[in-house]
């Protein structure tokens, strides 16, 4: 269970992108963040792994206190966490399979990973989560040789190379062509149904968040305005999120 | 209104522009007063006849050597002169050559050598043999004239009177062959190859000392490193106990590995032996990690330290083998002695360097360690007495970090401070402590002012600070450096390594680091989320990145060494400008041109293999 309580971040020049943001996700769930652009979405998921340091306020997932630790402890929580990004965040030079199994980093010895080496059934698990999205045949190539969709699997396998219990996923699909982000999206579903890994997933379109999630928070500001299941978002609701100038489509 | 005010604007622009102009003129006006130009001089006859001079030996550069076919025309000549004072005259196959007058008394007395019948433009040279003597002398030169005649006076030679007669001969030059290079050539190829070499060993050893300093001169990477007080105090103070005891410890390992290895044969079996219980220990090793493992993290640390202890101590045994191997084959390899020569060179540099490098390592062990257990105890103890922790370890740091700073500052005698203080470093550390301890508890006090887990910047800091040195590194010039490491390590090609080491570890650094600044950061970032620690993280999302530039970098700069060892070999750091300062100096210009020709051709080919590279790469 991911537990955020009153959250609040505010940037170094003085932009305060989140305010005491307070929601909790049962293991398991989906959960949709939504929100203009701007309004915190992406900070809201960094906090959650500490890529951006919380100003205040308390983040436990299950019993580790998220929002405190580090060091080793800040590192064996993380190894935990994978995260998937709008531009991929691959290492462009690397292999597609040096890629994915960058993902263990944090569960191997870091002597032999510095020296290149990772134990056989990591590489094995590798060439699996490979499989699982699809793409083992382009484990040897360039990861700057893949198209876009392809990019984002090999996202996803970094993930799962990281057996997490909980992903969260900046924009996923925002860089993708429709066809290729239902593509996208349903692999993060089915890890979250077949593998119970808890997802948060911030996305722009609403018919994805109906779609794929099983509930749905949404920020204004930097400020929690809607939670709740995705059916729920009215039009009421709609104006609130998203303002009064946009247009509900699809 | 507007366009009173852009009336007066366009005013203004006059009046700046016209300054500008007047600015200009003066300043130049007095750099021609300052750098002395001068026309005139340079069109001095006698200027310009050196300078015509000059240029033709340069022009004429001596890359190869010759075997002269010549025709030698004899006369004999009288010293002192009889009586009768007469003229001789010779025939040799068709060439008529006639001495006026055929003897000398006194060295003012001048003789005229005239010849007729000679091929056209023939020349050659004329030389004096003395009786019972060995030795000759050159006493002329001798050109012929379209039809095959010249003429040439010259003075009597100082030379002992005889009673024979005495000769005068005339080589005629009749063919000339290339017998191969001239022995200036090869010289050049032999110094342009320890050149080419100088250059390769120091932008190889600056690379490997370059990547690492340029991760901490890179900004991106160094700004989100900011740690509690306690753990950069405890760094520290654990920095020179680490370094002291590696460097300690693997002077015991050296002595004992010398021990061990009594003869070869031994040692190499223990080498054998130790290099066997080293390979199993590394693999034990990794299969103990302390967090998945029950072990008491006691038992691995001990684990670790005896795998350390046990690798360091066979690459000792392995190079107490070298250097006995290496002198055997020495004397038993003949043209391949070189490969003896490495091998026993690279043992003698590991034993040497071993402690160290290995007291390197243990610093950097210890300000890991000190820095961890900092962190941690900050966050594990209650407030208080992560109060208590940190005032103790601030006092603690501060002070040997203004001991260690004073000693090197006595070290190197700044302004004369060594007079006034002791001579030992004991006497030194006494004087020192109670200062060091005051200042410590200042500090200590000070840092009272802060919570104990603010994260203070200590990567800026470090940043900040390597940035600092490798830019004062990088403004000093390398001929500078090569005089100092050639009053240190003695002439030679040794101290032009050193010296353009030392300027390509600064440049690099600098170059290479504003790579790392340019990198993509979100392959950082995901690497990072994983879980990874900083320096798996700089491995695989940072190294990648870099790696192409950093080739391109690694050639362009074995590019300049190249040239720049041309420039240290005038101050003695060996290579090709050693001899070329030479020859410049002894005004054998037709030799310093091969070794100009032979620079220009190896800079040349340098400069379109790394662009080609660069290209290719990138
Ligand atoms: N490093 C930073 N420094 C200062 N302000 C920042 C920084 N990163 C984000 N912000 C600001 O914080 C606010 C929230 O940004 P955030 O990136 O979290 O929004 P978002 O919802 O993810 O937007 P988008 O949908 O465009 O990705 C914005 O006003 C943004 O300008
Ligand atoms: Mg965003």
């Amino acid at each position: 269970m991911l537990k955020i309580q009153n959250l609040s971040k505010v940037y170094e020049d003085g932009t305060r992108a989140l305010t005491d943001v307070s929601f909790t996700v049962p293991e398991g769930e989906f959960v949709a963040v939504i929100g203009l652009s701007g309004s915190g979405k992406s900070t809201l998921l960094r906090c959650i792994n500490r890529l951006i340091e919380p100003s205040s306020g308390d983040i436990w997932w299950d019993d580790v206190h998220l929002s405190h630790v580090t060091g080793e402890e800040l590192r064996r929580a993380r190894r935990r966490i994978g995260m998937i990004f709008q531009h991929f965040n691959l290492v462009d030079r690397s292999t597609v399979l040096t890629n994915v199994l960058s993902g263990r980093l944090g569960y191997v010895n870091p002597i032999a990973s510095i020296l290149g080496r990772f134990p056989e059934e990591d590489v094995q698990r590798a060439y699996a989560s490979l499989q699982r999205v699809g793409i083992r045949d382009k484990a040897q190539n360039r990861a700057d040789e893949l198209s876009g969709g392809q990019r984002q699997r090999v996202g996803i396998a970094r993930a799962l190379m990281q057996e997490p219990g909980l992903v969260l996923a900046d924009e996923p699909v925002a860089s993708l062509d429709p066809a290729l982000a239902h593509s996208i999206m349903r692999h993060l579903q089915q890890i979250n149904r077949e593998d119970g890994i808890t997802v948060l997933c911030s996305l722009h379109f609403l018919d994805l968040v109906q779609q794929y999630s099983t509930r749905a928070i949404a920020l204004n500001q930097g400020k929690l305005v809607f939670d709740g299941a995705p059916h729920e978002i009215d039009d009421a609701k709609f104006v609130e999120i998203y303002g009064r100038e946009a247009e509900r489509i699809g | 209104m507007r366009s009173e005010g852009n009336d007066s604007q366009k005013g203004n622009g006059r009046i700046r522009k016209l300054l500008i102009l007047l600015v200009a003129i003066v300043l130049f006006a007095y750099a021609t007063e300052v750098t002395q130009v001068d026309l005139r001089e340079p069109l001095e006859p006698k200027r310009q006849e050196n300078l015509i001079s000059l240029l033709r030996e340069l022009a004429r550069p001596d890359l190869l050597s010759y075997a002269n076919e010549t025709l030698s025309t004899n006369i004999s000549v009288r010293m002192p002169c009889p009586e009768e004072v007469k003229a001789s005259q010779v025939q040799n196959e068709g060439r008529t050559v006639l001495l006026i007058p055929n003897c000398a008394t006194t060295t003012q007395d001048v003789l005229s050598l005239q010849g007729e019948g000679f091929p056209p433009n023939a020349s050659g040279l004329v030389r004096w043999y003395p009786a019972e003597s060995e030795t000759t002398r050159r006493l002329a030169e001798f050109k012929a004239d379209a039809n095959g005649t010249f003429r040439v006076d010259f003075t009597m030679p100082d030379i002992r009177e005889t009673a024979d007669p005495q000769r005068i001969e005339l080589q005629e030059l009749t063919a000339r062959h290339i017998t191969g290079l001239s022995d200036t050539t090869l010289l050049a190829l032999d110094k342009i190859v320890e050149t080419v070499l100088m250059a390769l060993m120091a932008s190889t050893i600056g690379t490997i000392l370059a990547v690492p300093i340029s991760f901490m001169a890179a900004r991106n990477l160094m700004t989100d490193i900011k740690l509690p007080l306690a753990a950069i105090m405890g760094s520290i103070l654990l920095l020179p106990v680490g370094g002291w005891l590696g460097w300690w410890g693997t002077q015991q390992l050296v002595a004992l590995a010398a021990l061990i290895s009594g003869s070869a044969f031994v040692g190499l079996g223990a080498a054998v032996v130790l290099a066997a219980l080293a390979v199993v220990s590394v693999r034990v090793n990794p299969a103990l990690s302390p967090a998945e493992t029950k072990v008491a993290p006691v038992a691995i640390t001990g684990l670790w330290l005896g795998t350390a202890v046990l690798s360091l101590l066979t690459l000792a045994t392995l190079a107490q083998v070298g250097l006995a191997a290496g002198a055997w084959l020495q004397a038993h390899l003949g043209v391949f002695a070189f490969v003896g020569n490495f091998i026993f060179v690279l043992s003698d540099l590991l034993t040497l360097l071993l402690p160290a490098l290995v007291g390197l390592v243990g610093i950097l062990v210890g300000m890991s360690l000190g820095g961890r257990y900092g962190q941690e105890a900050v966050i594990r103890l209650p407030e208080r007495a992560a109060r208590l922790l940190t005032l103790g370890v601030t006092m603690g740091g501060t002070a040997v970090f203004v001991i260690g700073v004073c000693l090197s500052l006595f070290w190197v005698n700044l302004l004369g401070i060594r007079e006034y203080v002791p001579e030992t470093v004991g006497g030194q550390l006494q004087i020192l402590i109670l200062p060091a301890l005051v200042v410590g508890g200042l500090a200590a006090a000070v840092s009272l002012l802060r919570p104990p887990k603010y994260p203070y910047p200590i990567g800026i800091a470090t940043y900040t600070f390597t940035r600092s040195v490798l830019n004062i590194t990088r403004s000093i010039e390398p001929l500078m450096m090569g005089f100092v490491f050639v009053v240190w390590v003695g002439l030679g090609p040794f101290a032009g390594i050193l010296a353009l080491t030392l300027h390509s570890v600064a440049d690099l650094g600098k170059l290479f680091s504003e790579q790392v600044e340019n990198i993509d950061d979100g392959p950082r970032e995901a690497v990072n989320a994983t879980g990874a620690n900083a320096v798996q993280s700089v491995v695989y999302a940072v190294v990648p990145q870099v790696t192409p530039h950093y080739i391109a970098y690694i050639f362009y700069r074995w590019d300049i060494n190249v040239r720049m060892s041309t420039i240290i070999g005038f101050v003695g750091g060996g290579g090709i400008g050693f001899v070329l300062q030479r020859y410049l100096n002894q005004l054998q210009y037709s030799r310093a041109s091969v070794l100009v020709i032979a620079i220009a051709v190896v800079v040349t080919i340098l400069d379109n293999v790394s662009s080609r590279i660069r290209t290719r790469i990138t």
